[in-house]
């Protein structure tokens, strides 16, 4: 299943994405949760911590100004550029895939 | 996934299951999720469901549930344990596990997969 939130900036969509996340993570769901801000900071709502969340901020900034290569698949996506949050949700910042598993 | 409005134009239509459309009592925040929603509608992205956050009384509910009158509706309520939880960079779950809002996300969990079944 394929959840987005939207909204105005600054609304609440990052608190509310890692509070879902987690509790969908605690019920036993298989969770992959995509940060797609340009300044990611979801880890922070997920309890992965200010450093990890700051790491992969630095994976997006790399990304954004072509110091780093996009990750081909969402296998090495999550692997390149992810980490592992309580409740066992994986995040990742999300990039372009050029090959998209099917749903 | 979390994404503005932009990244919502982009998508295909049928790419996603849900989408929930946060929304803080602000007319700004209002337009821009009546906005998306009908952005959503027109490409047939997915079904909505307005989620009111930062509730403090009835004015801030009409306020919200007035963006899309029609669409499936879920409350946040205004939770100092959030406050307190992003002053000190951690999640609100950890922090507080019975506020208002943790509850909140525990039954917008059931709502999500409630409507789409198991799975």
């Amino acid at each position: 299943m394929k959840i987005a939130l939207v909204g105005k900036g600054g609304c609440g969509k990052t608190t509310i994405a890692g509070l879902l996340a987690r509790q969908l993570g605690r019920s036993g769901r298989q969770v992959i949760a995509l940060d797609c801000d340009a300044n990611p900071t979801l880890g922070i709502s997920l309890g992965l911590g200010v450093e990890e969340t700051d790491r992969l901020a630095g994976i997006r900034q790399a990304l954004d100004a072509g110091d780093a290569e996009h990750a081909p698949s969402v296998a090495e996506m999550l692997e390149r550029f992810g980490a592992t949050a309580p409740d066992g949700v994986r995040l990742a910042i999300a990039t372009k895939i050029d090959q998209p598993d099917p749903g | 996934m979390e994404a503005g409005v932009g990244t919502l134009a982009r998508l295909p239509e049928g790419s996603l299951d849900l989408v929930l459309l946060v929304t803080e009592p602000t007319l700004k925040s209002a337009d821009v999720s009546r906005r998306a929603a009908g952005i959503i509608a027109e490409r047939k992205i997915a079904e909505v469901v307005l989620v009111a956050n930062r509730v403090r009384d009835r004015r801030d509910l009409e306020l919200i549930r007035s963006a899309i009158p029609h669409a499936r509706f879920h409350v946040f309520p205004e939770d100092d344990a959030v406050t307190a939880a992003e002053r000190d960079g951690v999640a609100v779950l950890d922090l507080e596990p019975g506020s208002p809002a943790v509850a909140a996300s525990q039954r917008l969990a059931s709502l999500a997969f409630g409507q789409h079944g198991a799975g």
